[in-house]
């Protein structure tokens, strides 16, 4: 699952800023952050030592897309 | 592909990837999801772009450890600097994984830089430039000084130690931006394009000189922080006509068998702890060893220091390593510090980061079983990327500059040689390319820049967003993933088996790269990333497949000897005026001509 959830987000978006991959973006309606593209994650925990708040979660296993003849 | 939010919170790629592709298709219809599905609807109104454009002396590109020296001593050097990074100053790229940095002081250093240099020389087995190793200690401490000023070894993060020199001059800085094009005109660097993640933009840089602090680069590996490195200084300055290095090497960084993919599990908390200084400490390490005994044996390994590694695993050949680094000799000559062994069994691993002086090629603390490919696609750090003409980290295109893992420096040369050395070694970098680009400037006018290259440039840039159909990044990379890190094709290596996989890296560039789609701005940046990871597979390919010996991190089983006769040389790589890759050996110890 790579990053796992964000709770008690704040919305000062240290996370969306330090990932280096983009995978958490601002969602715009409620200005917290997102987990959007979570394929992407490398697993750095980057994100969660930024966070002010230890809102983020992180599990060590990713799921890895399924192969198929195109995409 | 369409927007991930259309698809009741699944993207179509999760989709397929739940269902398969023809039974998804039915599975839509079913669903009452209009045929139309398929085409590459984007979250993107291109109509509503907002491009911007920018105009500076020096462009630094890259926000780690080379660009921020490269920032600040071009700007003390008196010039206009602006700086761009993909990600944040400080936390993307390898520095923010990087905790141990070398300083050679001369008060307690039990030999001189000479005997460093000629040291760094024999485990290298001559593939370093010694000009480069010497330039890296001579700086050392400086560079050391200057960041202990800014807060650098008091934080575990770098965001705040960075930003300190960096906003005290008020030198702008873009982040979130992927440069994708070097802009050359009449034969010298006139700037550079990207786009912006966070908005639909594209953005234009005009600038005397520009200095790629972009770090190097892997396919995207599991457990590894270098997902975000995808070559993409080396590829684009290879793409106007720069000549760039080292594609044959290897960095062989293990990870482990149980949650391969988790960084920073494998690490061992190793990226929670402040940075320190490392003293001399020469070694030979972190090539193919271990790739070799899988290869032989199979996993899993059972681990250890190197010469327990080789007994415990009962394997002969492989890769040579140098008398006195092959950790079962005395050190040469006795000296104290030029290590040639492991410390004590029992003691503590010692606690450096990329590359990391664990034992055995293993991370510190890594007691797990390893596997290999954690890095896949990177070479050793500094021994590939822009080809330097000179010692002030200049390359082949008169402006541009290269700083740190972009530049194919080869300051440690073809594996690891000290510990510490490749943070040291892009601040020195940066540093020294910041005052050769800043001088540049000084006697340099504007260039110009012509309405038709940058329209090109824009469409090429925007290009996977406007396709209708095509080919998503994320299973090109897989693809390609498939193709390039298995063991017996990277790392141990054989002329069939290169010959086989770039039959398949050919068959994604020329017909897979062109057809790269995007959805959105995050896609964009896959597309283009994917793009620069083709181009990176085929040089690996062809260097490989050129270099008929075995030395430091290239092995090849056909060839496993050592061939000084024919190749005391490395291996350059430049586009020709037809477009076409081609190679070309360069004599150890010599520089090119700019061209």
């Amino acid at each position: 699952m790579s990053i796992h959830s964000i709770n008690g987000c704040i919305g000062c978006e240290e996370c969306i800023k330090s990932c280096p991959t983009d995978v958490i973006r601002l969602d715009p309606k409620t200005k917290k952050a997102v987990i959007k593209y979570v394929a992407d994650c490398q697993i750095c925990h980057l994100c969660r030592l930024y966070c002010p708040v230890d809102a983020i979660i992180i599990a060590p296993e990713k799921t890895i897309p399924v192969i198929v003849s195109w995409g | 592909m369409s927007n991930p939010e259309d698809n009741h919170g699944l993207s179509r790629r999760q989709f397929l990837g739940l269902t398969g592709g023809v039974a998804g298709m039915a599975a839509l219809v079913s669903m009452g999801i209009p045929p139309g599905w398929a085409d590459n609807t984007t979250a993107v109104d291109l109509q509503k772009r907002a491009d911007k454009a920018y105009e500076t002396d020096v462009l630094v590109i890259g926000g780690g450890m080379a660009g921020l020296f490269a920032a600040v001593k071009a700007h003390d050097a008196g010039a206009k600097v602006m700086m761009i990074s993909k990600g944040r100053l400080g936390a993307s790229g390898q520095t923010p994984f990087a905790k141990g940095m070398f300083a050679y002081d001369e008060k307690t250093a039990k030999m001189s830089l000479d005997e460093f240099t000629a040291a760094v020389s024999r485990s290298a087995l001559g593939t370093n430039n010694p000009v480069y190793t010497r330039q890296m200690a001579e700086h050392s401490q400086a560079r050391v000084n200057e960041l202990k000023e800014w807060g650098f070894f008091d934080s575990v993060l770098y965001n705040k130690p960075f930003s300190k020199p960096i906003t005290e001059r008020n030198i702008p800085l873009i982040e979130r931006v992927m440069i994708t094009h070097l802009i050359k005109e009449n034969g010298k660097i006139a700037g550079a394009a990207g786009f912006s993640l966070d908005a639909e933009q594209v953005i234009t840089f005009h600038a005397k000189s520009v200095i790629l602090c972009t770090g190097a680069g892997g396919f995207k590996p599991n457990g590894f922080p270098i997902c975000d490195l995808t070559h993409d200084g080396t590829v684009m300055a290879y793409h106007i006509g720069a000549k760039v290095t080292g594609k044959e090497w290897n960095d062989g960084h293990p990870g482990q068998a149980d949650n391969a993919a988790a960084c920073f599990d494998g690490w061992h908390g190793m990226f929670e702890r402040k940075p320190d200084v490392t003293g001399v400490e020469i070694r030979h390490d972190l090539g193919v060893d271990l790739n070799y005994i899988a290869y032989i044996n199979g996993n899993p390994l059972e681990g250890g220091p190197p010469p327990e590694l080789m007994r415990k695993n009962k394997v002969k050949g492989g890769p040579y390593k140098p008398e006195g680094f092959d950790h079962s000799s005395p050190p040469p000559g006795g000296e104290a510090g030029l290590a040639g062994g492991p410390p004590p069994r029992g003691e503590e691993p010692p606690r450096h980061g990329p590359p990391p002086g664990g034992e055995g090629g293993l991370p510190p603390g890594m007691s797990q079983t390893p596997v290999g490919g954690s890095s896949a696609g990177m070479a050793i750090h500094k021994s590939e990327g822009l080809v330097p003409i000179n010692d002030q980290c200049e390359s082949t295109i008169p402006g541009l500059y290269a700083a740190g893992d972009a530049l194919g420096s080869y300051m440690a040369g073809a594996i690891y040689t000290q510990i510490g050395s490749s943070l040291t070694g892009s601040a020195v970098q940066g540093a020294i390319a910041a005052q050769a680009a800043a001088r540049y400037c000084q006697n340099t006018p504007m260039p110009t820049l012509s309405a038709a290259t940058l329209s090109t440039i824009k469409a090429e840039i925007l290009a996977p967003l406007k396709r209708k159909a095509g080919y998503g990044p994320a299973w090109v990379t897989q693809t390609l993933q498939g193709v390039m890190i298995p063991n017996f094709v990277l790392y141990i290596k054989k002329e069939s088996m290169l010959k086989a996989a770039l039959a398949y890296i050919e068959e994604l560039r020329d017909h897979h790269m062109p057809m790269l789609r995007a959805a959105d701005m995050h896609e964009l940046r896959l597309a283009h990333e994917t793009a620069n990871m083709i181009i990176s597979a085929e040089m690996k390919l062809k260097a490989s497949l050129m270099r008929t010996e075995s030395r430091c991190s290239h092995y090849r089983l056909d060839y496993p000897e050592l061939d000084n006769q024919n190749w005391q040389a490395w291996i350059n790589i430049h586009k020709d005026a037809e477009g076409n890759m081609q190679l070309e050996k360069q004599p150890f110890g010599s520089w090119p001509t700019q061209a």
